[in-house]
């Protein structure tokens, strides 16, 4: 197989359907430079999954009124999303294991089991602080 | 899931308005920007949330702010005098109560904010959108109106970017 790039990112993202995903994971238990790859696709996207997630401006804070209603919405991936990724990360890490001592592998599993929980890190944070202004702000006319 | 639940625009606000500030934000690195958009964005929602079929709710709320946020960016170009974007230290001004901790966060993720406003704008909305927002690709696919495989491969690309600056 030619080392696959792009579907490193997907892989990362569980975009990857089989037989890909499976390909690809066999892939990288033999390839060094994939497996590399893969570490700095990682932590770019690790990046900027850490960047602060801003409060709305007061004037514009609304809009969390009722936090037990927004966290009824919120989006939780289904479950066998968070399965289906710790199954593959767990052979694709007993693997490497296998054949790489384990420092060279920097994707970790706890770390790449983050990233579904990143798909609703938005919410978490949402507090409850001023109530409703901005609902008559926004209904108003624009300036 | 959201799919299935027929919301009002309150509760479309008060789930997705911080969500389409730090999306803004992040595209714009401009915390007036940001704010101008998300005020915009609920408005547009308001009006066309009646209107609003059952489907791919994330599509049609971010295919709302892309458009928003072209629209806006347009008129900000066509009025020279308007504030260029890259003004980070003026969420400091705009964020109530703990301005201080504000900036630090900000600041916290400066050289990240920096990197990612040097992407071509289509790859810098891409991993925003995947990353900042948390989309799947076929949400994402739905918001752009581009093909997955355009998708997987922008955010791809602009990850490679990221890494080739943050170096
Ligand atoms: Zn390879």
């Amino acid at each position: 197989m030619t080392h696959p790039s792009e579907p490193l990112s997907a892989l990362l993202d569980g975009e990857l359907t089989e037989p890909d995903r499976t390909r690809v994971v066999d892939h990288l238990s033999t390839c060094h430079a994939c497996r590399d790859e893969l570490n700095e696709l990682h932590s770019a996207r690790a990046s900027v999954r850490s960047l602060p997630l801003l409060d709305l401006p007061s004037g514009l804070s609304p809009v969390e009124k009722g936090v037990a209603e927004v966290l009824s919405l919120r989006r939780r991936p289904p479950a066998w999303v968070a399965a289906a990724a710790a199954a593959i990360l767990a052979l694709f890490i007993g693997v490497a294991t296998i054949l790489a001592p384990p420092t060279s592998l920097e994707v970790r599993l706890d770390q790449l089991s983050d990233q579904y929980g990143a798909r609703t890190s938005l919410e978490p944070a949402i507090t409850p602080r001023t109530p409703l202004q901005v609902i008559d702000r926004v209904a108003g006319p624009i300036e | 899931m959201l799919e299935d639940a027929p919301l009002t625009w309150e509760e479309v606000a008060r789930a997705y308005g911080r969500k389409i500030y730090n999306f803004a934000y992040r595209l714009t690195g401009n915390a007036d920007h940001a704010a101008d958009l998300t005020q915009e964005v609920l408005l547009r929602v308001k009006k066309g949330l009646a209107g609003y079929r059952p489907g791919s709710f994330e599509g049609w709320l971010w295919r709302i702010t892309r458009n928003a946020f072209l629209d806006d960016t347009r008129r900000r170009k066509r009025r020279p005098t308007a504030p260029l974007p890259e003004e980070i230290d003026r969420v400091a001004s705009y964020s109530s109560p703990a301005p201080d901790q504000v900036l630090a966060a900000v600041r916290l993720g400066d050289d990240i904010q920096a990197a990612l406003l040097e992407l071509p704008y289509d790859f810098r909305e891409a991993v925003v959108l995947c990353d900042i927002v948390g989309l799947s690709y076929e949400e994402i696919s739905a918001a752009i109106a581009a093909p997955i495989g355009t998708v997987r491969s922008r955010i791809h690309r602009g990850r490679k970017m990221l890494k080739e600056r943050l170096q």
